[in-house]
C-alpha cells in the first residue's frame, strides 16, 4: 500500500532534481559524502511521500510542496537579534556559515562544510527509511552549518545560538552537537528569513552520560516558506534533554523529532507551542524510542489554530522489551479557534515491556465557556478574556522551562505573535 | 507496574490451548469447487436462488475486487492468502431452507446443543425446558452466552443459515428476522434499498470480496415505532475445511425503532488457517436505536500459532436519522488475526455512537481493532472505551479514528483506551487518529486513568481505599455500568473478562 506508483513528477519534484544537477559540483564533501548525496537523490527521484505513507498521512508532501524556488545567491541575509542577549551567535547566512568568529570556552566549534570535506560526518548523512524525506533532501543539498563538541564536564553559561537565516531561494543547513559527559549547555536554533524559500535543516545531538542540554527551536519563517526540519538526539546514561519547539510562521512546516533514549536513567522532555495562523500547514512529528530501563519522558504540545491553518501532531512512543520501568507521558492539547482551521493528532504508543507506565492524551476543544464566563463576570470584555485564556494556555508550557531569561524571551515572542495576529 | 496475579490467572483460563469449541461436526457437505471466478459467483447466486439484480451486483463487486490490493497498513503479519485455494461455498447436504426443525439434520442440532445455542424454541415455549435451565447435552452451561433468556437465533453453519427461531412471534410485531438469502428473495425492495448503502461495494479489499461471494448472514428490519420484543442473535459456525466464510448482515431500524442484536462465533480446531470476511451494515433512521454486541470466539490457533481463523471484518453503522443511536460492544478473545473496526457514521443531527471493546490476545494471536467515529451532523456525540490485554506472544493494537467535519457543530467525543501486558513477549499498541475541522468540536482522548475526576477519587479515597484501588474501582465501575446495559445473554461470557482488573495498565 505504501509504495505508490507515480507516473509523472510534480513541478516541485522536477525542480528538486534539476537543482541537484545544477548544485552538486559546488556542494562540499569527500567522495563518500557524494555517494550519500547521490543515494538521497535516488530516494527523491522515487517521488515525494503522499498521505498513503503512514508517516506522512496528514502532510501530503507531494501535494503541499507545490513549488521549489531556484537558489538565489545574489541576495544576502543578515543575522538577527539573539533570543537571549548574552548568547554566543553562530549564524548560517543564506546557507554559508561564518568563517570569522571568536571561540567559546569549553566548546570546539567547526564549520560543517569543512567536516564534510574531511569526511567525518558521512555516517550522519544516511536516511532511516524510504520515507525519511526531510533527511534525504538535506543530505542531498546540505551546504553548511556548525559542529560543536562540548568538553566533558564543561558548564557553558552563555547560550549558544545557531541562526539559519535566508533571503529567499533554497537553504539546506545542518548542525551537530556533542555534549560531553557531565556537561551542561543551552542551545538555541533560530529558523527565519525573508522571501519565498525552501529550507531544510537537520540537527544532531548526542548527550553523553550525565550531561544536560536545553535545546530551543524557534521557527519564524515568513508565510511563503516551506520549512522541512529534523531534530535527532541520542541520550546516554542519566543524560537529560529538554527540547522546546516554537513554531510561529511558515507556509508548510514539517518539524520531525527523533529521540533515542538508549542510556539507562536518561530523561527527555519535549515542550511545544505551535501558533498557527493564515494558511499555514504545520506538522510536528515525533518518534521516541525508549531502549533502556528506567528511562523517563514527558511531552506536552499546545497548539492554537486560527484562520485557515492546518495543524498536525504525530507522536509515537516506542518502548522496547528491555526498557522496563519506563515512564512516558504524552499530551497534545489544541485550541481550535476557527471553523476554517483544522487539527489532526495521532498520539501513538507501541509497547513491548510489561512493567511500564505510559500514557497519552489528546484534546481538541475551543475555549471553555466556564472560564470565559468567569473572566467576563469580572468586567473583562470577551476579546480580552479570550486573549488572556489563550495566552495562559500557551504560557503554561513555556513556564515549565526553569531558566528565567529563556522564559522571558519566549513569552516576548508569544506576545509579539499575538500583536501581529490579533 | 506488572499485572496482578488474579488477572494473569483469568487470562490464562481463556488461553488458546483452553479452546472449548474446537470439535468438528462430521456431516456431509455440498462444496463448491475451490477457486474464485465468475462461474463460482453465479454458482453461489444460483444456489441461493437469487434474482438477476443480485447476481449482477455480485459480479460487479468481483470485477472491482480483481483490481484491488490487500491492505497492509494494519499491524498484523500473515503469509499471503491464496484466494484461489478456498471453497467459497460449503453447506450441509440437503439443508438449504428446511421448513421446520424436524427437517434439520440431527447431527447439526447436536452441534448447536453442544455449543449451547437453543434452536428448540418449542421446548422453551412448551415449558419442557425452563428458561435458563441447561439442556442435557449442554456441557458447559454456565459459560454460555445463550443459556438463559429468550433469544431469537439465526444459526449459520458454514455458508448457509440452518434455521431461524421465533420467526412467527417476531412477525406478529412486524419485525423481519431471517437469513439474508431469504430476505433477498422475500424482501427485495428493502435489500435493494439498503444493501451496500453503508459499506459501499468498493469500500475495501475484504468488503468487496464479501460483496462478490457472501453466502449467508442475517437480515433484520424493525418497522416504525416498534421495540423489538426479544433479543435477536446470529450464531456463526465454520465447520468445513479450507472454506472461507463470508457473512453479510444488514440491520435496519426504522423511525423510532429499537433492536438489540448479538452475534457469536466459533470454529473447529484445525492446523490450517481459515478465512472469515464479514460485512455488517446497520442503519438507524430518526430516533431509532441499534445495539450490536459480539462475542467473538473463533478458533485462535494452537499455542505454537498454528491454525486459527483470519477474521477480516468490516462493520459499520449509519446513524442516518436525527437522534439516532448505534452502539457496538465487542468481546474479542478468538481468531488468529483480527482486523476489525466497527464504526459509526454520525450523519443525523444529535445522533450518538458508542464503542465498547474488550480484546484479549493470547498465544500467537494478532489483533488490530478499534473503531471510527465520523461526526458529520450537528450536536453528535460519541464514546469509545477500549480495553486491550495481551499475553503470550500476542500483539494487540487499538486503532481508532475520530473526526469532525466542517459542519459537525458541537461534536463531542470521549475516548479511553487502556492496555495491559502480561509477560515479556507480547506487545500492546495504541494508534488513535484525531481529526477536528470544527471549532466547536470537543475531543478528548485518554489512555491514562488521570482523567478520572478528582472529586470521585477523593470520595473513594477518603473511605480509606488506597489511590490505585480507588482508580481501578472507578474505571472498572464505569465499564461495568456499560456492560450492565447489555443483554443478559451476553453477560456471562463478558463478565469473566470484565472482572479482569486493569491494574498495572501500561497506557
Amino acid at each position: 500500500m505504501n509504495l505508490h506508483a507515480q507516473t509523472t513528477r510534480t513541478a516541485a519534484e522536477a525542480a528538486l532534481i534539476d537543482s541537484f544537477a545544477a548544485r552538486i559540483s559546488d556542494l562540499p564533501g569527500d567522495a563518500e559524502t557524494t555517494v550519500h548525496r547521490d543515494d538521497a537523490l535516488e530516494l527523491l527521484k522515487a517521488g515525494l511521500p503522499t498521505r498513503r505513507v503512514e508517516a506522512w498521512h496528514y502532510t501530503d508532501l507531494r501535494r503541499l510542496l507545490s513549488t521549489v524556488p531556484a537558489y538565489r545567491f545574489e541576495s544576502s541575509a543578515a543575522q538577527v537579534a539573539p533570543l537571549i542577549d548574552r548568547a554566543e551567535l553562530l549564524p548560517v547566512l543564506n546557507g554559508a556559515a561564518n568563517t570569522q568568529r571568536g571561540g567559546i570556552s569549553g566548546v570546539a566549534v567547526s564549520r560543517l562544510a569543512d567536516r564534510l570535506i574531511e569526511g567525518d560526518l558521512t555516517s550522519k548523512l544516511g536516511v532511516a527509511d524510504p520515507y525519511d524525506t526531510v533527511a534525504a533532501i538535506n543530505a542531498a543539498f546540505v551546504s553548511d552549518g556548525y559542529c560543536l563538541e562540548i568538553e566533558d564536564g564543561a558548564q557553558i553559561d552563555r547560550p549558544v545560538e545557531f541562526q539559519n537565516v535566508h533571503a529567499g531561494g533554497q537553504v539546506h543547513s545542518r548542525f551537530a552537537v556533542k555534549a560531553g559527559a557531565g556537561s551542561k549547555a543551552t542551545i538555541v536554533e533560530r529558523q527565519t528569513g525573508s522571501e519565498e524559500a525552501l529550507v531544510s535543516s537537520v540537527s544532531h545531538l548526542d548527550v553523553a552520560e550525565g550531561a544536560e542540554v536545553l535545546w530551543i527551536v524557534l521557527q519564524e519563517q515568513p508565510d511563503t516558506v516551506s520549512h522541512l526540519a529534523q531534530f535527532t538526539a541520542t541520550l546516554g546514561k542519566d543524560a537529560k534533554l529538554t527540547l522546546f519547539i516554537m513554531n510561529a510562521g511558515g507556509k508548510l512546516v514539517r518539524q520531525e523529532v527523533r529521540v533515542t533514549a538508549d542510556g539507562e536513567g536518561s530523561s527527555f522532555r519535549l515542550r511545544g507551542v505551535n501558533l498557527l495562523a493564515g494558511e499555514t500547514h504545520c506538522d510536528v512529528t515525533m518518534v521516541l524510542d525508549h531502549l533502556a530501563p528506567d528511562t523517563f519522558s514527558t511531552e506536552t504540545i499546545r497548539n492554537i489554530v486560527t484562520g485557515k491553518a492546518e495543524g498536525v501532531f504525530q507522536g509515537q512512543i516506542r518502548v522496547a522489551r528491555d526498557a522496563q520501568k519506563t515512564d512516558a507521558k504524552m499530551a497534545c492539547n489544541t485550541l481550535l479557534l476557527s471553523d476554517e482551521g483544522s487539527f489532526s493528532a495521532k498520539p501513538e504508543l507501541e509497547i513491548f515491556a510489561d512493567d511500564v507506565a505510559c500514557g497519552h492524551g489528546a484534546t481538541v476543544t475551543e475555549i471553555e465557556a466556564d472560564h470565559l464566563f468567569y473572566l467576563m463576570a469580572r468586567g473583562i470584555d470577551e476579546k480580552t478574556a479570550r486573549g488572556l485564556l489563550v495566552k495562559a494556555f500557551l504560557a503554561e508550557v513555556i513556564e515549565e522551562l526553569e531558566d528565567e531569561a529563556v522564559i522571558e524571551a519566549l513569552e516576548k515572542k508569544l506576545d509579539a505573535w499575538f500583536v501581529e495576529h490579533g | 507496574m506488572p499485572a496482578v496475579q488474579e488477572t494473569i490467572d483469568q487470562v490464562r483460563s481463556i488461553d488458546v490451548d483452553q479452546y472449548k469449541y474446537g470439535f468438528e461436526t462430521l456431516i456431509e457437505s455440498d462444496l463448491a469447487p475451490k477457486g474464485l471466478n465468475e462461474d463460482i459467483i453465479r454458482f453461489i447466486s444460483a444456489k441461493k436462488e437469487e434474482p438477476e439484480w443480485m447476481t449482477q451486483w455480485r459480479l460487479k463487486a468481483f470485477e472491482r475486487w480483481k483490481s484491488m490490493e490487500e491492505p497492509t497498513w494494519a499491524r498484523v503479519n500473515y503469509p499471503k492468502i491464496d484466494f484461489q485455494d478456498l471453497h467459497y461455498y460449503a453447506a450441509p447436504k440437503n439443508q438449504t431452507g428446511p421448513k421446520s426443525l424436524d427437517e434439520v439434520d440431527p447431527e447439526l442440532l447436536r452441534t448447536y446443543e453442544k455449543l449451547g445455542i437453543p434452536l428448540r424454541e418449542q421446548e422453551i415455549l412448551a415449558g419442557v425446558r425452563k428458561q435458563g435451565e441447561p439442556s442435557t447435552l449442554d456441557e458447559n452451561p454456565s459459560d454460555n452466552v445463550y443459556s438463559s433468556g429468550r433469544v431469537a437465533v439465526d444459526a449459520v453453519f458454514d455458508s448457509v443459515s440452518v434455521v431461524t427461531t421465533f420467526k412467527k412471534e417476531l412477525a406478529k410485531a412486524g419485525v423481519i428476522f431471517c437469513s439474508i438469502s431469504e430476505a433477498i428473495r422475500e424482501h427485495p425492495e428493502l435489500v435493494q434499498k439498503y444493501l451496500g448503502s453503508v459499506v459501499p461495494v468498493s469500500d475495501n479489499f475484504y468488503a468487496t470480496l464479501n460483496s462478490a461471494v457472501f453466502t449467508d448472514g442475517s437480515f433484520v428490519y424493525v418497522p416504525k415505532g416498534v421495540r423489538c420484543p426479544m433479543e435477536l442473535s446470529t450464531y456463526f459456525r465454520i465447520n468445513e475445511k479450507n472454506t472461507g466464510q463470508f457473512e453479510r448482515t444488514l440491520i435496519i431500524a426504522d423511525e423510532g425503532a429499537y433492536v438489540s442484536y448479538l452475534e457469536g462465533c466459533t470454529a473447529p480446531q484445525r492446523d490450517e488457517n481459515q478465512l472469515h470476511a464479514a460485512v455488517v451494515e446497520l442503519i438507524a433512521l430518526d430516533d431509532a436505536e441499534i445495539k450490536y454486541s459480539t462475542v467473538q470466539n473463533w478458533y485462535p490457533g494452537d499455542s505454537q500459532g498454528k491454525g486459527g481463523i483470519y477474521n477480516f471484518v468490516t462493520k459499520r453503522g449509519d446513524c442516518r436519522g436525527r437522534n439516532s443511536k448505534i452502539s457496538w460492544t465487542q468481546v474479542e478473545t478468538g481468531s488468529a488475526i483480527t482486523w476489525k473496526y466497527p464504526s459509526c457514521i454520525l450523519r443525523g443531527d444529535n445522533s450518538r455512537g458508542e464503542f465498547y471493546s474488550i480484546a484479549v490476545s493470547n498465544g500467537h494471536q494478532q489483533i488490530d481493532s478499534g473503531t471510527k467515529m465520523l461526526h458529520l451532523g450537528k450536536n453528535t456525540s460519541s464514546r469509545i472505551i477500549s480495553k486491550g490485554i495481551s499475553a503470550g506472544n500476542s500483539q494487540n493494537t487499538y486503532r481508532g479514528q475520530v473526526s469532525a467535519h466542517r459542519k459537525a457543530a458541537n461534536a463531542r467525543n470521549f475516548t479511553q483506551c487502556d492496555s495491559l501486558l502480561i509477560g515479556n513477549d507480547c506487545g500492546a499498541h495504541t494508534v488513535p487518529y484525531i481529526e477536528a475541522k470544527n471549532a466547536t468540536a470537543q475531543f478528548e482522548h485518554e489512555a491514562t486513568t488521570s482523567k478520572i475526576s478528582e472529586d470521585q477519587l477523593f470520595y473513594v479515597m477518603q473511605r480509606g481505599i488506597p489511590e490505585e484501588e480507588a482508580i481501578a474501582l472507578i474505571v472498572n465501575g464505569f465499564v461495568k455500568d456499560v456492560i450492565q446495559e447489555l443483554p443478559m445473554e451476553f453477560a456471562v461470557e463478558a463478565q469473566k473478562l470484565i472482572g479482569i482488573s486493569l491494574e498495572g495498565s501500561v497506557g
